[in-house]
């Protein structure tokens, strides 16, 4: 862990602005929180991915199994729930 | 780790010895070889030590893969598809199917992904097979080509589509509905068993099911995926190593006008040329490997880059060394032209060059200004 990592405050509201200017800078498109990436195409194989790392990386938790169903994905505050439950269910 | 990799290097280098010429010509490993290698925990050697595997880093089993890669692609190749499985039930599969399948595959079993369609490589939409919920069973129905090691696998880990969504589902090799046709004289790794393999309402009980399905295509095509393309770019570092190695062995040797090839300049841009290659190719692979071992987003992107320079510079200088090599290397079974051969498919699995190039296009245009 970094030190950057460790200050960011695991509120609702921080992981979904995170998470927002996360996929704006990758996917060069402003995201709304309720909107449906999978759907709209807006989320790559590659970028999917790409989530799911930077999810576990930056709030150090594991997301495996079960957790990795599309629905966890789907939007911005699906991820942003699925960041809470992981969080709490480890701390 | 440099102890341990010494003694997994020395296995393989026992077990395998002078054979992967003659394996090249019959199209076939054997079998027994496999399990036992497999029982060793080597062919998916970053299982984590409590899933009974070695738990090696992507490096130390990229050097391993690259040391298999050197002897016999057609061997590496059932090492990725081993790898990928592996990977696949370690991320995807709940802690029960992580202890029975990752046990059954670092004690002797063998498992093979089937992923690819006739109409779906890349183009996920394009995917048919289907796992459809039935009572307290799952039903499967599809094709898949080109299933690398289905020959010799125990056990196939299929992807497919799935409610909204896709799944891997485990499959006994030997269930009933499963029919493998081997692909005929396949260009290259012409030993790792590839076979189309159909799958005729095939029952499995819903635990097959890895996770319990329903997660996203595109996810789980690129986790596994990621894994491959690693593991095939170590790959081709240990046939452009093969290749390093074969050249500049004869080039000392063979003597020409009355000195070593190797003093004859255009030879000696050869022999260079086969550096540079190593050098680079194995550069690129611990970048991805240390990406990897940190859990960088980076990492997909720094392994597609792994993978197409990598398959670039094996299939270059596979071609560089049949020609210092000449006719001692033009003959089947010898290992520059098994290298030219196996080098051409790592330009066109896990990713084809242009499909590696638009993919690296496209994380150009995300780099900002």
């Amino acid at each position: 862990m970094t030190a950057e990592q460790t200050t960011i405050p695991v509120t609702a509201e921080a992981v979904e602005d995170a998470l927002l200017s996360f996929l704006a800078e990758r996917v060069k498109a402003s995201v709304a929180p309720d909107q449906d990436l999978f759907g709209s195409g807006l989320v790559s194989s590659m970028f999917a991915m790409q989530l799911v790392v930077h999810l576990e990386e930056s709030y150090d938790i594991a997301i495996i199994g079960p957790e990795l169903k599309l629905d966890n994905f789907r939007t911005v505050q699906a991820m942003t729930r699925l960041v809470l439950r992981l969080r709490d269910a480890s701390g | 780790m440099r102890e341990q990799l010494a003694n997994e290097r020395a296995l393989v280098g026992e077990l395998v010895g002078d054979q992967p010429g003659s394996w090249d010509l019959a199209g076939e490993l054997p079998i027994g070889l496999l399990h036992k290698l497999g029982a060793h925990g080597v062919l998916c050697a970053e299982v984590p030590a409590i899933y009974g595997g070695l738990g090696a880093g992507s490096q130390h089993n990229g050097e391993l893969t690259a040391c298999v890669g050197s002897l016999c692609s057609s061997l590496r190749s059932i090492m990725t598809s081993q790898g990928m499985a592996a990977w696949s039930i370690q991320r995807f599969g709940d802690q029960g199917q992580r202890h029975r399948y990752l046990a059954s595959l670092t004690s002797g079993q063998l498992a093979a992904v089937a992923f690819s369609e006739s109409e779906a490589g890349s183009d996920l939409s394009a995917m048919r097979t289907q796992i459809r919920a039935c009572g307290d069973s799952v039903v499967l129905d599809g094709q898949k080509i080109w299933v690398t090691g289905a020959r010799y696998a125990d056990l196939l880990v299929v992807l497919g589509l799935h409610g909204d969504g896709a799944a891997l589902v485990v499959v006994p090799a030997s269930a009933p509905g499963v029919r493998l046709e081997p692909v005929a004289d396949p260009l290259g790794c012409r030993a790792a068993g590839h076979s189309h393999v159909r799958f005729d309402n095939v029952r499995l009980p819903a635990s097959s099911l890895l996770g319990g399905g329903g997660q996203s295509l595109p996810l789980l095509f690129t986790t596994a995926l990621c894994y491959g393309r690693i593991s095939v770019a170590w790959g081709c570092v240990g046939i452009v190593r093969a290749c390093l190695s074969a050249a500049t062995a004869h080039a000392r040797r063979r003597q020409q006008s009355g000195k070593p090839l190797a003093q004859h300049q255009l030879v000696a841009r050869h022999l260079a040329e086969l550096l540079v290659a190593e050098q680079v190719a194995t550069r690129v692979c611990e970048h991805a490997s240390r990406c990897w071992a940190s859990a960088s987003p980076d990492m997909v992107v720094a392994a597609v880059l792994a993978k197409h320079v990598s398959a670039g510079h094996a299939a270059r200088s596979a071609a560089t060394a049949v020609q210092v090599l000449a006719s001692a290397g033009a003959r089947d079974g010898h290992v520059v032209a098994r290298a030219f051969r196996d080098a051409k498919l790592m330009e066109i699995i896990e990713g084809s060059n242009e499909i590696c190039q638009l993919i690296l296009a496209q994380h150009a245009l995300t780099i900002p200004e």
